[in-house]
Parts: C-alpha cells; structure tokens; sequence
C-alpha cells in the first residue's frame, strides 16, 4: 500500500494552478509543496508572517526568525517578504488567497468542517484555520478517508464544534476525490487505484453523486 | 530629542501587578519575549490574563507561567504546542478562551487604533459567534468583535533605539506588532540596541510612539535551538 498522506498530498498537488496564492495547513497539507507540478508556480502564504515560502533550509542552516505556522524551519523564493499577523489575515480574511489546504477531523453533506477540538478529550486552538476557511476562495480538504478507529471523517452532519460553516469546496482522501456544487452537493469524481465504487461507497456516510464520467484509478500508485 | 526608555528590566516589569491583563508577542517561540518572560517567573503576581496567539511552544514561555499557577486565563488561538496548558484547563487550574488568530491580531490592533471594534466573517456559524452581537451587511453576516486593551504588553524585537522605534527580524514579527499597539504600558526586549538616529526611518516596524521602556533580550534565545524548548 503506497503511504495514504503522500497520495494524498500528490494528488492535491495536481489541482494547482500557475500563478495561484495558497496556504497550507500544518501537518499533511504542508507535504503538498512537494509535489508540485513542472511549469507551475504558486506562491505559498504562511499565516505567522510570510509570503513566498521555498524548501527547508539545508542541515545547519535553520534560523528561529524564519519558520512556518507548524515552527519547520522556511526559506523564502526571491520576492518573499515577511509582515506581522494583523497584515497576515487581512490578507487570509480579504479574500487575497486563491486557496487553502487543511486537514480535518470531520467534514460533511453540507461542506461543514469540524477540525479543532474534540470536547472533552482534546483542544488544539482554531489557530488560523477559521480566517483561512472563511477567507480563501477555494477550501481544500485533504485529510484520510477514516479516522484511526476506522470512522468516516466524511459524515453525514459534524457532530464536533465547527471550523468552518458550509465552506468545504473540495475532499481529497488517499481513496477518492469530491467536488461540492453549490446546488447538487457532493459529487465524487476520481477514485484511487486500489478502491472500487462500492468501496468509497461503504466508508463514505455523507451522501453523493456519482459523476456521469467518474474517474477510476485515477490517482495513487 | 526623543526620550531615552532604556531602563533596568526589574523597574520596567514592576508595572506589572495581579490581576492585569497582558498582551503577547510571539508565535510558538518565534519572536516570543522569553527575557521578560524569565522576569516574570521570579515576581510574586498572579490572576494575570494572557493575551497571545499561543501559550509558547513545549515547556518554554506562557505555559511556564501557567505551571507557577499565576495564569488565571489564556486568550489564544492554538495550544496544541504547549501540551500543559490543555491539562491545566482540564484540571480547572487554567480558563482558555480560544479565539480565531485573526481576530485576536485585528482586537490588538484596533484597541492600539482607537476603535470600538470590528466586523468579521470569521467564525460566522460556529460556536466563534456565541454571545457575540450578529450584524448583516451588504448581505454578508458578522460577528461584532469588540477591540481589545490591555494594561501591559511585552514583545520582542532584532533591533531596537533608545526611544523604542523597533525592527523585527523573519518571522518573528507576527503578534509583537499588534501586541505594542494595544496595552498601557509596553515593555520592548531588544537583541540589539541602538541610540537614535543609527535605524533607518524607512526600516522600522514599529513606531517608538507605541512603546514605553526598553530592555536589552537575553541574546541566549537569539540562536534557540528546537530542542532547549524542551528544558
């Protein structure tokens, strides 16, 4: 089995297109600045102060004054520039970023996402995540099909506090990728190699249609 | 000439007392004011309220003061980083009021700007709204934000003159810009000083206007490594 978060970073990947502003969540979404494609070029915002993230620095080379929202050591492209948070989400909420990749805990039917905290058990802080969901013009969720005890994460309604009201635009799992229409809802159009329909179908609980040209082994190894 | 702050760290940190609310600067250690931090570890103060994007990262900054018990409530966006603070809250030692980072920076700055507050979409149809005034215009809804003041704020700057006209350096920028905008008395560690007029005008990220005493930074924390976070 190829590893479920480089599937899923690579196929996200994909969907970027030249010329385009993102910001990527901390943890998986992070690992998508790797794959992306040949001839194009985005720009990478990170929330705590910076515009035009490049790959890690070399072994040594690290520096405490230029890190990314997830504290990994950053260096910037020719261009980047650094500005403090109040300028940082008046660029996130002024709607200046094309798109935003983030994990999640629970997305649903309605576009919801609940990514956290999970009462009584565990608060992480919304950190950014709400400005960005708010803010970006397209909402990419790229997060596992199931959680750890093999629950859907793609649920019929969020039953944790919400993120994010009805602003899931995209799902990415390392198993299928949805699209959501503003008035048909959720419409699954890749499936990744290895998965058949009826198996999207049987880990899936919110509902969806299946796109006429649906793709199958459409991503993954 | 501007007025010389530079003062012993002890005379700038005795403004602060019990029950104050302080606003922070930093961002999981990056620009984190840890010199007047440290300071704050030897004061016999406590019921202070925190202001600040985090509570710092692993065992160093906020949550060191939170483990000394003289935290009574963190306004914060994330904790995740600092695993003590969430088992504070759940043994009722700690309150935390999670806030969307982009509030709590836009609070800081318009409390520094003169305004009553703010309107935003963030956090519309969340629990971000609860108890929170709605207001619908043109067609969009916000939640009513009101700006924030503080009695004290402490940040952390590369490179600073004596009148406290500041440089930041990367990243660590963040939070230290709205942080010196929004409290009474504003406290500035500096790594690196200088007397007025070796800053170039064009460079500095924030004005000597917002600040009122500087300290020269333990330049220790200047090359933290990831790993003395755990200490």
């Amino acid at each position: 089995m190829p590893d479920a978060k480089q599937t899923i970073a690579s196929r996200a990947g994909r969907e970027l297109e030249d010329g385009q502003i993102i910001n990527l969540g901390i943890g998986l979404p992070t690992l998508i600045a790797n794959y992306v494609p040949e001839g194009v070029d985005v720009v990478i915002q990170t929330e705590n102060g910076g515009i035009g993230v490049g790959p890690a620095p070399e072994p040594g080379c690290e520096d405490r004054d230029r890190a990314n929202a997830g504290n990994q050591p950053i260096t910037l492209v020719p261009g980047g520039s650094y500005f403090d948070s109040a300028t940082s989400f008046a660029m996130i909420r002024g709607g200046h970023i094309d798109a935003t990749f983030l994990g999640t805990l629970q997305v649903d039917e309605k576009g919801n996402i609940a990514n956290w905290i999970v009462p009584g058990k565990m608060l992480a802080g919304m950190g950014g995540a709400m400005d960005l969901i708010t803010g970006a013009k397209i909402v990419y969720i790229v997060s596992e099909h199931c959680s750890k005890d093999g629950a859907s994460k793609l649920m019929k309604q969020c039953t944790f506090p919400l993120t994010g009201a009805e602003e899931a635009d995209v799902i990415i799992t390392e198993r299928a990728l949805f699209r959501r229409h503003p008035d048909t809802g959720w419409v699954l159009e890749e499936v990744a190699t290895g998965f058949s329909l009826d198996d999207i179908a049987g880990c899936t609980d919110m509902a969806y249609a299946v796109a006429a040209d649906v793709k199958l082994d459409a991503f993954g190894a | 000439m501007p007025k010389n702050k530079v003062i012993p760290i002890a005379e700038a940190m005795s403004h602060v007392k019990s029950g104050m609310s302080i606003a922070v600067g930093g961002f999981i250690g990056q620009g984190d004011p840890l010199t007047l931090i440290d300071h704050l570890k030897t004061m016999d103060v406590r019921d202070l309220t925190i202001y600040e994007n985090d509570a710092g990262y692993r065992e160093r900054g906020v949550v060191e003061l939170v483990r000394q018990g003289k935290i009574k409530k963190v306004v914060a966006s994330h904790i995740g980083t600092t695993p003590e603070i969430g088992k504070a809250m759940n043994e009722g030692r700690l309150e935390v009021e999670p806030t969307p980072q982009g509030t709590l920076a836009e609070m800081m700055r318009c409390g520094g700007a003169g305004l009553g507050g703010f309107l935003t979409p963030t956090g519309i149809g969340t629990i971000a709204e609860e108890g929170k005034q709605i207001i619908e215009l043109n067609g969009r809804k916000y939640i009513l934000v009101p700006s924030l003041k503080c009695d004290i704020a402490i940040i952390r700057a590369h490179a600073g003159d004596t009148w406290g006209n500041l440089i930041y350096r990367g990243t660590s920028r963040n939070f230290n810009v709205p942080a010196a905008m929004c409290a009474d008395y504003v406290i500035a560690e500096v790594e690196n000083l200088y007397t007025m007029g070796e800053l170039d005008p064009n460079a500095i990220h924030t004005s000597g206007i917002f600040v009122d005493a500087v300290v020269r930074a333990n330049v220790e924390y200047c090359t933290l490594r990831e790993e003395k976070f755990n200490a």
